[in-house]
């Protein structure tokens, strides 16, 4: 007989195993986000929101309380329960599409008030659910449905640098960081602080994790990391870019 | 400093060729109508206008309110016009597409001051109070200005004496108050006299002088003077024409 | 909650005060907005207010978060509200949709501007079709239209009590005439009425171990499957239609005999009062009706009305161009009486404006 695999305590078993494509790094996310919540211990105080797109695959993912959105709509919604109720802690989920394309002025909006509230934006460099789309995040070069040629900068830009220009925007106590699925640990402890940051009523705290998306990528595991690692975090650096704790502590 | 800014306003309306600015003429009459939303500054600023104008005095109406510039004088500018008052502020038809609200000041309005005869400035209400005033050159030089409160006790925020204190205060600088409790259509000349016994508390006690109850025509009666410790004065009411 | 008016009092009040009075004396918490003409001052009042009260405000980056922002804040069990008009009630479509889909308890107050497009600052009635049936679902709303500052505190309060009763999102349908022009209003702290004010609850952040005392309150507002999503859209139905008769407002007069019946909602309602007397003061046998209820619309009360009165002919006067019409006739289908109209599209409408057009058709 097999053992059961070590879950969090805050997942929501009944929705196991989760619907997330094989290769895919949500689960990653989710696991790392499970267990801050566990070591925090606030599973009964949390309100989990979820964006439109493959994000919203999670929205019964944990044993806490969570909200359906719409695409691009979960910083507003976020913000509206965190101003109503300041004792719950509100932790937005998103993809690039409803982080930084649709959903771009709450975003940029809610930062700048230093809304406390933790947002997690999954960049995984197309819009999944839809069928690999363009996204803000894509990167140049690359093809997807609507950049069958490869993503020319010259037409569309470039990728869109979001704990970048987050952290310029923010202000004082304000918690930014960039993290990967293929650094755990980091990934965790970013999530840890930007949640901590939240419950300390510091300010804004913003959480974007690069990800993986073989589906769309159309890869092998392989294939998928070297994606990740090589292309991925070359144009999106890892690592803390504003703290209220000043780097490295915490 | 004062004196030299004054003399600047005197030469350069000798420049225009007008009337001039004697000494007998000094005693011209400059008041700006400042208080809250709907207290009635419009409506007593063009009663006042009105007034000065039937003593054969030149008048002009100046258009300040910014935040609020539906229900102010734009509707009645023609109006006004025709019975001889000159009008600062942009007509309707000025503020043509130009959306949102036309919130904006006519440049003629920034130079009011300059201009000769009697001067009434409608202030818009808005958290600035008396602040507004910056935006018109030269009312530091102008030492005939009075800074009006138009107050109307039956406004929520301004109901109680305590209330009317603290609004003034908000103001910034008030020369003096008229009393203008009114309920509308439902005005009685008791609700007048209730209001103006707490604006008259309130006033006392922030040392600041009620210069004259305003009764809607409509309400005359013989002897009703006597009624006010204050000075009375009957007003028409042309506001309720003027939204749009 | 203590009392915020006392004894009740007589206030000389513009329309968008009143609101901010009204959602003030209702429990309202906070209130999400972003500028547009003519609601500013709903804004302008409620941050003059709220600090007193120990309410909250914030004004957000445009409609969409007011809208959104809402919407979360009443899941979390907080009266909480929105205003707008025009443009902005566009984009609120979006938030209104979810709080329809997810039976969110969400108020907003509509003050009408003149469409399409920017149009015009002032006033129409042609935010009906919108506030009635905008956004992507059925229409599973409730609008009040009201036609002066009485009717806008009185029925923001009923806005809240019947949101948080029946959990469907409440509009009250004003417009820039209600917002800006300045009458008496009564005043008064609900109790004092004897309305029990509904008590609000959260929908999440429930409180309780989850997993020991309590399952987690997972919210949903999109299906995977078209049975899901129908099973959901026919209870709703349902449940909206169960409730209608206790929903219903109208006004009626002189509609037991009668040649020609005015119909009318809103501010309009008001001239074609006036006009409906000065008919028969003429001998001209008027009636008058207004649906204040758009949604659910009182129709089985408007065709009693046609029924009893004998009325030959109905006149729709609206300050828009045909928005209510189409609305009354699709309630009323079936029915034989010949119907005129008086179009007016974001212009206002005095009781001579009907009278003439009474008399042009008789």
């Amino acid at each position: 007989m097999m053992a059961a695999p070590a879950v969090p305590k805050s997942w929501y078993l009944p929705s196991k195993p989760h619907k997330f494509c094989p290769g895919c790094g949500h689960g990653i996310v989710l696991k790392a986000l499970g267990e801050v919540i566990d070591e925090l211990d606030i599973q009964n105080d949390t309100i989990f929101g979820c964006d439109i797109g493959c994000s919203l695959l999670s929205w019964d993912f944990f044993n806490c309380d969570s909200t359906q959105t719409h695409h691009g709509r979960t910083t507003p919604v976020m913000v509206g329960i965190k101003r109503a109720r300041p004792e719950l802690v509100c932790i937005g989920y998103m993809g690039d599409g409803g982080g930084y394309s649709i959903g771009s002025q709450h975003l940029l909006n809610s930062a700048v008030r230093n809304e406390k509230i933790t947002l997690i934006l999954v960049n995984n460099t197309n819009y999944g659910m839809t069928g690999g789309q363009m996204a803000p995040t894509t990167l140049p070069g690359q093809k997807t449905e609507t950049s069958p040629f490869g993503r020319d900068p010259q037409l569309t830009g470039y990728p869109t640098m979001g704990p970048e220009f987050l952290a310029e925007l923010t202000s004082e106590g304000a918690f930014i960081a960039r993290a990967t699925v293929s650094k755990y640990r980091q990934l965790k402890k970013h999530l840890k602080n930007a949640i901590i940051n939240q419950m300390e009523g510091n300010g804004f705290s913003f959480v974007e994790v690069l990800s993986t998306c073989p589906t769309n990528w159309k890869t092998n595991a392989q294939q998928t990391w070297a994606f990740l690692e090589d292309q991925m975090e070359k144009q999106f650096p890892v690592g803390e870019f504003k703290s209220p704790w000043g780097k490295g502590v915490k | 400093m004062k004196s030299r800014s004054f003399n600047k306003g005197f030469i350069y309306i000798i420049h225009r060729g007008g009337v001039g600015f004697t000494a007998k003429h000094t005693a011209r009459v400059i008041e700006a109508f400042i208080g809250e939303y709907a207290s009635g500054k419009s409506e007593l600023a063009i009663n006042r206008a009105l007034e000065l104008k039937s003593q054969g005095r030149r008048v002009t109406l100046v258009d300040l309110d910014t935040v609020e510039p539906f229900y102010t004088l734009r509707p009645l500018k023609s109006k006004l016009e025709s019975m001889g008052i000159q009008m600062i502020g942009f007509s309707q038809a000025d503020s043509f597409g130009l959306g949102e609200t036309g919130a904006m000041l006519d440049p003629r309005a920034r130079w009011a001051l300059m201009n000769e005869g009697d001067i009434l400035l409608d202030i818009g209400y808005g958290v600035h109070g008396a602040q507004a005033l910056n935006l018109v050159e030269g009312v530091d030089q102008t030492p005939e200005l009075k800074v009006m409160a138009v107050i109307n006790q039956s406004r929520p925020m301004t109901s109680t004496t305590r209330d009317i204190q603290d609004y003034l205060l908000s103001l910034g600088r008030v020369d003096g108050i008229i009393s203008n409790t009114h309920l509308g259509d439902e005005t009685t000349i008791e609700i007048i006299e209730q209001g103006n016994h707490i604006i008259m508390e309130a006033a006392a006690a922030l040392d600041i002088p009620v210069y004259y109850v305003a009764i809607d025509k409509k309400l005359q009666t013989e002897g009703l003077e006597n009624r006010f410790p204050v000075p009375v004065k009957y007003i028409n009411r042309f506001m309720p024409n003027a939204i749009w | 909650m203590g009392k915020i008016i006392g004894e009740p009092k007589k206030a000389f009040i513009t329309g968008n005060e009143a609101v901010a009075w009204a959602c003030l004396v209702s429990g309202a918490e906070i209130m999400f907005g972003y500028p547009i003409t003519p609601q500013n001052e709903v804004m302008h009042y409620w941050t003059r207010l709220a600090p007193k009260y120990d309410r909250r405000f914030l004004q957000t980056e445009d409609e969409l978060s007011a809208g959104f922002t809402t919407c979360g804040a009443v899941q979390s069990g907080v009266k909480a509200f929105t205003a707008t008009a025009g443009p902005g009630n566009v984009l609120m479509q979006e938030p209104f949709g979810m709080a329809e889909a997810m039976r969110l308890p969400l108020v907003a107050m509509i003050q009408q501007r003149g469409g399409p497009s920017s149009g015009t600052v002032i006033y129409s009635q042609q935010e009906v079709t919108l506030t009635t049936f905008g956004g992507n679902g059925e229409g599973h709303r409730i609008v009040y239209s009201t036609s002066g500052h009485q009717e806008i505190y009185d029925y923001l309060i009923k806005a809240f009590n019947v949101a948080w009763k029946y959990r469907f999102p409440v509009f009250v349908l004003g417009d820039g005439y209600q917002a800006k022009m300045r009458e008496p209003l009564e005043m008064y702290d609900p109790e004092d009425h004897g309305i029990e004010l509904v008590k609000p609850y959260p929908l999440i952040g429930l409180g309780g171990k989850i997993g020991e005392e309590r399952e987690p309150s997972h919210l949903c507002n999109i299906y995977s499957m078209e049975e899901e999503l129908y099973d959901v859209v026919m209870k709703m139905a349902a449940e909206y239609e169960a409730i209608t008769p206790q929903l219903m407002e109208w006004e009626e007069e002189f509609c037991e005999d009668a040649d020609i019946l005015i119909v009318s909602h809103g501010v309009v309602a008001r001239a074609a009062y006036d006009a409906v007397k000065a008919l028969r003061s003429q001998g001209i046998k008027a009636a008058y009706f207004r649906p204040i209820s758009l949604r659910p619309f009182p129709a089985q009360q408007l065709r009693d009305a046609i029924a009893k009165s004998g009325a030959k002919k109905m006149l729709v006067a609206e300050s828009a161009y045909g928005q209510f019409e189409r609305l009354l006739k699709q309630e009323i289908y079936g029915e034989t009486i010949k119907i005129e109209h008086l179009f007016m599209p974001g212009v206002g409408i005095i009781d001579y404006d009907v009278i003439e057009k009474v008399k042009s058709i008789l």
